[in-house]
């Protein structure tokens, strides 16, 4: 009796062991996997990382997957990383191209809400409060004409590096010296933006606004952080085309809005 | 002092076991009714399973109609989450992440919302009992509880034959997945982690992992009862350590009980389940181990109210 209790609790030993054994072998290939095909290499270049996003490889890791900066986000630009989208599963990720981060959040709320500091806001932080003090010391006595919050979210959106912009000019309008009249990327277009000569607070969708240039100069005009990112000036030929600066912080807003079928500007990833 | 925590911590497994109760002693035979009689008076019981299931589902959509209505009271996902703006973290995804950033130095630049997170979550199982996460809050544990009604169906039809495992395999799979994430510094379990999987496609869209999801469940129902959650589940595992600290268990009380032994056959982990055997129980009274996920399955069965929910440790305090 006690001879073949014990017989029968070695088998049994024996196969979950091997059990284990197993799908941890499986598990381990697997990962090896995931991580040759994600860490280090990037296989979609064209999508961008939140504001804030520290070293990829840290990245990874650092990432619990939560999704609190999906929820955050008020123009819903970030998303979760499908399977086969090149980057770590369950990772959040930018399409400049369908939505572009365009700082109507006004105070970087993805990168303040992520726990595990992959999105890292602690250099937005002392940018902010260091610029509150300059504008401070700055304004002297007269310290009631300066609105800390504005000071604040200025500074920290300037310091945001997801990327920079790259203007094609094979296909750029404005090197073809030519306008752009109606609507940028069709009226089905789902992406919203704030523009910066609108005064309200919120995102209102692309898809309503209508522009009319003589020369296509959107992606200079619509650009969310200004002259210190973007500006326009004439060529060698005598055109007048955008010239990307190194203020850009690569939140994609000119990849949305750019009226060609193919994009004409792109944002690379740092 | 120490006296009273071993009392507490001790499961009375290895001290010599009780005589067994004469027929005469046995709650059928005191009430004057049938065994089958008093055996099967709490069939159609199932209070404390609605209670839960509930509970599960109001937390689970509290997280979609969070989203999804922008009501933003429970956001995020079961992988880290924040109730009316406290954080809360997954305590295997946290473990994982500390394995990790403790060996590349990335610790130091976790925030005080993560800290704070996963010492609430802590706190508040501990309090509720360390594993009752798994069957009050786990939505992939709700969809396997379908699979396992299949299951038994399926056994009782003979189509298929029971086979289980040794359940010293989850402790190998929790290792095995924390050595994996530090080898590969990597979140391995985050890829495969049902809760996560099952909870993210619930908020934010099905993916393509919901083909695991579903293939496991297919395992469960036609090969190994409750396989993952039994064998596998790192998150259980790291609960149950909580859950052996817990105050809250399942209660045992040997003088209600009339070795019927169908608290075992509903039990996620009958083995924490060993002295309702006859002749096994050493005290007239045993609190449920840390495996037991305080489901409620065996309080709701129990014909003889043997077992209760109880706050372990309550007698010596009062």
């Amino acid at each position: 009796m006690e001879k073949k209790k014990s017989g029968v609790n070695r088998r049994a030993f024996l196969k979950s062991g091997l059990v284990a054994t197993g799908a941890i072998a499986l598990a381990g290939t697997g990962a090896f996997v995931l991580d040759r095909a994600t860490s280090g290499t990037r296989l979609r270049p064209d999508f961008l990382r939140p504001p804030g996003a520290i070293d990829e490889e840290t990245f990874i890791y650092g990432c619990i997957k939560c999704g609190l900066c999906v929820q955050i986000c008020p123009v819903q630009a970030i998303k979760l990383a499908k399977a086969g989208k090149g980057l770590a599963f369950g990772t959040p990720y930018i399409d400049p191209r369908e939505q572009a981060c365009d700082f109507s959040c006004d105070a970087l709320q993805c990168v303040e809400t992520c726990p595990t500091a992959v999105l890292n806001f602690k250099p937005f932080k002392d940018a902010g409060l260091a610029a509150v003090e300059q504008a401070a010391a700055e304004a002297g006595d007269d310290f009631t004409s300066v609105n800390p919050f504005e000071v604040q979210k200025v500074a920290m959106k300037q310091i945001v590096r997801m990327g920079k912009a790259h203007v094609n000019r094979d296909s750029c309008l404005a090197y073809k010296g030519e306008g752009f009249k109606g609507v940028s990327r069709g009226t089905n277009f789902k992406g919203i933006y704030r523009a910066p000569d609108t005064q309200d607070a919120s995102a209102s969708p692309l898809a309503d606004k209508e522009f009319d240039r003589e020369i296509c100069d959107l992606c200079i005009t619509e650009c969310p952080i200004g002259e210190t990112a973007i500006v326009q000036e004439l060529d060698r030929n005598g055109r007048l085309v955008p010239r990307v600066l190194d203020g850009c912080t690569g939140c994609g807003v000119c990849v949305m809005i750019c009226p060609t079928h193919e994009t004409s500007i792109i944002v690379e990833p740092f | 002092m120490p006296a009273m925590l071993k009392d507490y911590f001790s499961t009375g497994k290895n001290k010599e076991p009780l005589p067994p109760k004469s027929k005469d002693q046995l709650p059928h035979s005191i009430q004057g009714i049938s065994y089958v009689e008093w055996r099967d008076a709490k069939k159609k019981n199932h209070k404390w399973r609605n209670i839960r299931w509930s509970v599960l589902l109001f937390m689970n959509l509290l997280f979609v109609f969070s989203y999804s209505f922008d009501l933003s009271i429970l956001e995020g996902s079961l992988s880290g989450s924040r109730l009316i703006g406290f954080y809360l973290m997954d305590p295997f995804n946290a473990l994982q992440l500390l394995a990790i950033s403790s060996i590349t130095g990335y610790v130091g630049m976790l925030t005080m919302n993560f800290w704070i997170g996963l010492i609430t979550i802590l706190i508040f199982w501990f309090i509720f009992g360390g594993r009752g996460y798994c069957s009050w809050m786990c939505p992939y544990h709700f969809l396997s509880e379908w699979a396992e009604k299949l299951h038994i169906y399926l056994v009782k039809k003979k189509k298929i034959r029971e086979r289980s495992f040794n359940i010293g395999l989850k402790i190998i799979f929790f290792i095995g997945f924390l050595l994996l994430a530090v080898l590969t510094k990597n979140l391995v379990f985050e890829d495969l982690n049902m809760v996560g999987i099952v909870s993210k496609a619930m908020i934010y869209g099905p993916s393509l992992l919901l083909l695991w999801v579903v293939a496991m469940l297919l395992f469960e129902a036609f090969v190994s009862r409750r396989f993952w959650c039994r064998y596998v589940c790192p998150i259980g595992t790291t609960w149950s350590f909580v859950g052996k600290l817990s105050p809250l268990a399942i209660k045992f009380e040997h003088d209600k009980c009339g070795y019927c032994l169908e608290c075992q056959k509903v039990c996620l982990v009958p083995h924490e389940l060993w002295f309702v055997q006859r002749g096994k129980a050493t005290q007239d009274v045993h609190f449920v181990g840390p495996d037991c996920t305080r489901c409620g399955l065996c309080v709701d069965v129990c014909p003889g109210d043997a077992l209760t929910f109880a706050i372990k440790g309550a007698s010596a305090l009062v």
